[in-house]
């Protein structure tokens, strides 16, 4: 899907006169901006002008119960922010969550993905229905249904599973750095990995059927075909749903507000800007750790796609 | 509007008396039916909606701090937990108390109630209800243990040793929340010290009184509990609900706690999920003392009445907060929710005495009661504390005084973040 | 692909075997809450994962005349019903048009539109917040329905552009040229043959972005206060029990399941939708 085949009906049009060309170009133009151009308004409109005011109040030190005392300090909140332990470690747990949900994610729904490629028509219906459950429950749903299942109070899991070692009825779940982020990254897991399954479908959907027939008549083995056929044709399309989720899930927020709020260590980042300019009203310090969250997201990207050299543009069809 | 529609039943018909809107912390719907009560009592001089709050005390505080830094006008009334009174007084938040509801307000109500309720010297919101926590036990375990707390006080060690030496636990909040520094500030004003030296001063002039020995026997009970799993294994995520249940539960045995949880057990009698022979056993006291033979200074909370600064109905907000907080009023609230009086007169209701059979343990805690500290920054000393004193387990009582007290001094200061 | 060879008895019993995995995969956490929903306050610490005796009285609690979170759970129902529905919509219209004009004109600029849609779509939520909430309470949009509809917006159009693109792209524009031959002026071809065609994609998007829109947690908390915009999510860790220190467990998760509801009839109506609208909008090479 790509400019030959959008160009098509324009060559196919009958050829004008070069005046008319330039002016029918720019009627054009004009057109496309008129109908992109909200669109494009808008999305700026929220993010960019937003971000901009968070960088002009990570100025100052800025305090909503106690406005008389605002003042300009410069790069002091920064300076505060990146002294200090806290926003280090949630920085870690932040980036630990991120690794951890996105390779057990690769792995799930990417299996989940083979699943649904390879069902029989019956199935297929079925199999997707139970799939897109969890991608369209509310996160904070998903959040209370493990919390409550693994609460040592009203959970059942130390009951059912108390043949695991290290599971007994006095294993509080909530109570460790450890054992709290297991059960937040399962929630993270279980509601987020049907998005990259589908993501992954559709890539699957683009290895060209023949070149695995061949390989399976030359007598490959269905790891060989993986590895030398279906994987390296789906590259773009793995590396696409990587960078997607772990931006995705660098942002978590919901699933740890509702389990821990941040005790045990489980502090994260978006959880440590709310927490500072939602909750104690710290405007400046609040909105300096809103944009070193925005330059984090940027770094990853950055490490995507000069590093990786994920083609984010080329993988969604844009040449 | 259809759902508000068939909530409120029939709307009052369009015209020119002033709306109050009410603020509330979520409750059984008593403060619903005292805005209804006032309303009709009030003859037209004003109409009071009430609009619920979030449950966690913090985020209480939240929505309204950012309501009214917003200069919201929709703010009349507020339900408004003491410890964050004097951030949104010291804001200007708050508009001042007339002199006549003042005297009106504050006749009989308990001291810790009238502390609670002010900032700096001055009455800033009006009387409510006031909270406090008892000593539940059971007094099977109490007689095993050789304590009689109903007819002598007893200690904190002796409630400890009665668990260890009988293998059961106690209920304790060690939940990384509000009701954490509920305890922290009860143990530490309980042996004669304060969290904080200097309420009144500025953020970065803020003394803490953690380093002392009252700090660090608070520390050691604390640690002690941790250490040794008296409060189970619950104890890190132990909040008031959770301390009830396991109460409940055959491990139970001492556990400190509100009045709410007597409605509450009598509920589960009545579902069948508890027995009444259960209920019979439960005992009721003083809280523990820290020190022996030096009475407790049990937690105070409980509720107050603010008026927004920024509400076009400043008189008759305050008439409506006087209205709710009338005696009988406060009699009623405390039958239908479990909620006490700050007022002292009004637990001589006979209903109150009736359906309450400790109230006046309830009334005794309340003289002894001791606020939590009162400073604008009680935010960051709250959370400060929570952050370094959790999990009950890590507190060392040679170290852990001083790491917070180190901790909350620079996030005052702006140096650390929380 | 395999669908229309036969399956052995070996496959077939695979394939039963995967089947009831991925199922009890995907839906034990929902049945997980819906089994506590049923459960009385006394049962909630009973250890085992079904109610002893079942109740409806969280049920009640949340939906009842009388119950005590019925008022804050049906305004947050409908508060978060409609600013989904009012951001969708808006969402909807402002991507269709960028979406055609993207995929079917030529005009500079097109890559910079989808360029921004991917920096908005992986632009972190939270850094937006402080900012807006310090903006909406100085012109008066906090606590408001208008106060979420625009903030959604940047969570519902950067993939209800790429999508529609996707989907644009696929339409066969011979129509459109035929049209333009009759006679009909380019808005009149886009009326007149591609909207119907479109319609498909259209909705699928739509579908898409109130499930992201009805999803959010971050500006419902931070940017609401009242009953006046609280949407359904904020409103959950809101709850109360009886008392202000009784754990609301019960009435949360009657009301988890309650809105889960929604969600499960329409991924049963439209799941080959929801499954060809997310792999298009995602990866075409």
């Amino acid at each position: 899907m790509s400019t030959d085949v959008r160009s098509r009906p324009r060559t196919a049009a009958p050829a004008p006169g070069k005046a008319r060309k330039s002016d029918r170009a720019r009627a054009e133009a004009r057109l496309g901006w008129l109908l992109a151009g909200p669109a494009f308004v808008v999305m700026l409109a929220v993010t960019a002008y937003p971000i901009a005011q968070a960088v002009y109040e990570s100025l100052f030190r800025f305090r909503l119960t106690a406005p008389d005392d605002r003042a300009f300090v410069g790069l002091g909140n920064y300076g505060v922010i990146l002294t200090d332990p806290v926003f280090w470690w949630s920085l870690l747990v932040t980036t630990v969550i991120m690794v951890i949900t996105v390779a057990i994610e690769l792995v799930l729904g990417f299996a989940l993905a083979l699943v649904m490629h390879r069902a029989v028509l019956r199935l297929r219906g079925l199999l997707r229905t139970a799939i897109l459950v969890p991608y369209g429950i509310i996160t904070v749903v998903s959040a209370f249904a493990w919390f409550y299942a693994f609460n040592i109070d009203s959970g059942y899991v130390n009951s059912w599973f108390d043949w695991v070692p290290g599971i007994s009825s006095d294993l509080n779940w909530f109570a460790g750095t450890g054992t709290s982020l297991f059960v937040i990254i399962a929630s993270e897991v279980w509601k987020t990995t049907p998005f990259i399954s589908l993501l992954l479908l559709a890539g699957l959907a683009q290895v060209p059927g023949d070149l695995e027939e061949a390989a399976q008549v030359d007598g490959a083995t269905w790891w060989q075909r993986m590895k030398r056929v279906v994987l390296p044709n789906m590259k773009a399309a793995i590396m696409v749903a990587v960078l997607f989720r772990a931006l995705d899930a660098f942002r978590v927020f919901d699933n740890v507000f509702i389990m821990t709020n941040g005790a045990n260590g489980t502090t994260v980042l978006s959880l440590l800007a709310y927490r500072t300019s939602i909750g104690r009203l710290e405007i400046g310090l609040g909105s300096a750790i809103s944009v070193l969250l925005f330059v984090c997201v940027l770094i990853i990207c950055f490490i995507a796609i000069k590093i990786f050299k994920v083609d984010l543009a080329g993988a969604r069809g844009e040449k | 509007m259809l759902a508000l529609g068939v909530g409120l039943g029939a709307c009052a018909p369009a015209d020119d008396t002033p709306v109050l809107t009410w603020y509330t912390n979520p409750d059984a719907g008593g403060q619903a039916a005292l805005a209804q009560q006032c309303t009709d009592a009030a003859g037209g001089a004003y109409r009071i909606e009430v609009s619920v709050l979030p449950r966690e005390a913090s985020a209480q505080r939240e929505q309204l701090a950012r309501r009214l830094a917003a200069a919201d006008s929709s703010i009349d009334l507020m339900s408004l937990d003491p410890p964050f009174i004097p951030e949104l007084a010291n804001a200007g938040f708050l508009a001042p108390v007339p002199d006549d509801v003042a005297e009106q307000v504050s006749e009989g109500v308990a001291a810790g109630a009238l502390q609670g309720a002010s900032w700096g010297d001055e009455l800033v919101t009006v009387p409510f209800w006031a909270n406090t926590q008892l000593l539940w036990y059971k007094k099977s375990v109490a007689e095993t243990a050789g304590l009689d707390p109903a007819t002598t006080p007893v200690t904190w060690d002796q409630v400890m040793d009665a668990a260890r030496d009988q293998d059961l636990t106690l209920g304790v909040q060690g939940i990384k929340a509000e009701a954490y520094t509920v305890w922290i500030n009860a143990l530490i004003e309980s042996a004669g010290g304060h969290v904080v030296e200097t309420p009144e001063a500025p953020a970065d002039e803020v003394e803490l009184g953690l380093e002392s020995d009252a700090g660090r026997e608070a520390a050691r009970i604390i640690s002690e509990i941790g250490q040794d799993r008296l409060g189970g294994a619950g104890l890190p995520t132990q909040d008031e609900n959770a301390s009830l249940s396991q109460f409940q539960g055959d491990s139970g045995s001492f556990m400190v706690n509100w009045p709410f949880v007597w409605p509450a057990m009598q509920a589960a009698v009545e579902d069948g999920t508890l027995d009444q022979a259960f209920l019979d056993d439960v005992g009721w006291a003083v809280y523990p003392q820290v020190v022996e033979g030096t009475d407790a200074a049990p937690p105070y909370g409980g509720i107050n009445l603010g008026v927004g600064a920024y509400s076009e109905h400043v008189d008759e907000a305050y008439q409506a907060a006087a209205c709710i907080v009338a005696p009988e009023n406060q009699a009623a609230y405390f039958v239908s929710d479990g909620n006490p009086p700050a007022s002292t007169v009004a637990y001589d209701d006979p209903e109150v005495q009736d359906t309450f059979p400790m109230a006046d343990v309830i009334r005794q805690s309340l003289e002894q009661a001791a606020p939590r500290p009162q400073t604008p920054y009680y935010n960051e000393v709250s959370q400060g504390l929570q952050e370094t004193w959790h999990p009950p387990v890590s507190v060392d009582p040679d170290s852990t005084p001083q790491e917070s007290t180190d901790f909350i001094t620079a996030v005052l200061r702006g140096e650390r973040l929380l | 692909m395999g669908a229309a060879t036969a399956l052995t008895g070996k496959q077939k019993v695979a394939w039963a075997a995967i089947t009831v995995a991925v199922l009890v995969w995907a839906l034990f956490p929902v049945i997980s809450i819906m089994a506590t929903s049923f459960k009385l306050p006394s049962d909630l610490n009973s250890g085992s994962f079904l109610p002893t005796t079942w109740t409806w009285s969280n049920y009640e609690q949340i939906l009842g005349p009388d119950g005590s979170a019925q008022e804050l759970f049906l305004s947050s129902l409908r508060n978060s019903i409609g600013i989904s529905l009012i951001a969708t919509a808006v969402s909807s219209v402002l991507a269709t048009l960028a979406a055609y004009a993207i995929a079917r004109l030529e005009f500079p600029g097109r890559k910079l539109i989808l360029t921004t849609a991917l920096g908005v779509s992986i632009f972190p939520v939270i850094s937006i917040v402080t900012p807006l909430f310090n903006l909406w309470r100085s012109i008066g949009l906090y606590d408001t329905w208008a106060g979420l509809v625009i903030p959604y917006l940047s969570l519902t159009l950067p993939i209800s552009i790429w999508t529609l693109t996707a989907f644009f792209r696929q339409i066969p524009w011979e129509l459109e040229q035929a049209a333009q031959v009759d006679g009909a002026t380019t808005w009149q071809a886009f009326r007149k043959a591609i909207i119907p065609l479109a319609a498909p994609g259209v909705f699928t998007t739509a579908l898409i972005a109130f499930f992201i829109a009805w999803n959010d947690f971050v500006y419902g908390i931070s940017l609401t206060s009242t009953e006046a915009a609280r949407p359904v999510p904020a409103a959950l860790a809101f709850f109360s029990g009886a008392s202000q220190f009784e754990d609301p467990t019960g009435a949360i998760s009657a009301a988890a399941v309650v809105v889960t509801i929604p969600v499960v009839v329409l991924v049963l109506l439209f799941q080959r939708q929801i499954v060809s609208g997310l792999t298009q909008g995602a990866v075409k090479g």
